[in-house]
């Protein structure tokens, strides 16, 4: 059975590395997008902390996306 | 009604639709996977290479689909200029040129135990290597030309172009003797592909869609959050 799955009547090298080859593309993507993402909200929520308690105020109370991120943010650490 | 469209909404839905898709994508995975390589039957000419189906094709129609939808709503933005389009476009793009490239290789793949060579420059492969190009294009105007409004006009026209390319994809193995064989599947008309190859081709299609919509959500989010980061600096 597995030694049919693996083989698969001599088609086996041709089919497994289309899936792997997808499959890898598809992690290797998944991951570098999330990289970036998280490199963003990082260097967004890091530019929020560092301005005065005033202008912090005013971006995070005008700004949705900037009040998520910055307590998505201050969760993680 | 338009303010649920602005920026700050979308990207808490965003939030919450990346969790809900990361929660249900591997068990879709792994049905669509066992569907393709153990349940599904073989097929009578090709034998189980024919399993290279199930990632070759939705591969080819993400590719066709997206490419579509970057050149109607191109054309579109070029019209009304909505911010919004332009990083729907910069998000898609990316997930295009990956899809076009795992459609080339896994259909090279599939050639050589079917028609005996890994590359033939038979009209569909071609034609599809142009599509390749015309990502190729969109994704360099978009990151090479610092000037939005120029980066604009030359990657809606780039798009129009290669929207040509489209139909001349899908008709080309009706147009010209090619080594591929004609659709099996038509949304008007009667499909000849048996119900036990369809499931887990379609099954292994919602798959890949949605790991498209996760890349393309993600994207979207990091767009969202560079401008934002632009409009802190103007403080």
């Amino acid at each position: 059975m597995i030694n049919n799955l693996i083989l698969m009547n001599g088609y086996g090298v041709y089919v497994w590395s289309s899936f792997l080859l997808t499959f890898i593309v598809c992690v290797i993507v998944y991951y570098k997008t999330r990289k970036t993402l998280k490199k963003y909200e990082k260097e967004f929520a890091k530019e929020i902390e560092e301005l005065s308690v005033k202008q912090k105020k005013i971006v995070l109370e005008s700004s949705k996306v900037a009040s998520k991120v910055f307590s998505s943010y201050n969760k993680i650490i | 009604m338009f303010n649920f469209f602005n920026n700050s909404n979308i990207f808490i839905w965003i939030e919450k639709f990346i969790n809900f898709l990361n929660s249900i994508f591997f068990v879709l995975l792994l049905v669509a996977l066992s569907f393709a390589l153990i349940f599904s039957p073989p097929d009578y000419l090709q034998g189980d290479s024919v399993r290279i189906m199930y990632v070759h094709v939705p591969a080819a129609w993400i590719s066709l689909s997206s490419f579509s939808c970057i050149a109607l709503l191109s054309i579109f933005n070029f019209i009304f200029k909505i911010k919004n389009l332009k990083i729907v476009i910069k998000s898609i793009a990316p997930i295009g040129l990956m899809f076009t490239c795992i459609a080339i290789v896994t259909g090279s793949i599939w050639g050589q135990p079917t028609w005996g060579t890994f590359w033939a420059w038979d009209a569909r492969i071609t034609s599809m290597v142009i599509l390749a190009l015309f990502y190729f294009l969109l994704i360099s105007v978009n990151k090479l030309i610092i000037d939005e409004d120029r980066a604009n006009k030359i990657s809606s026209f780039i798009a129009a172009v290669g929207l040509i390319n489209i139909p001349i994809i899908k008709y080309s193995v009706d147009w010209w003797n090619t080594l591929h064989q004609p659709a099996s599947i038509k949304i008007s008309g009667t499909s000849t592909i048996h119900s036990s190859m369809l499931v887990p081709l379609l099954l292994m299609f919602l798959v890949l869609i949605l790991y498209c919509a996760l890349i393309f959500l993600m994207k979207y989010k990091t767009e969202i959050i560079r401008i934002k980061k632009k409009n802190l600096k103007r403080l």
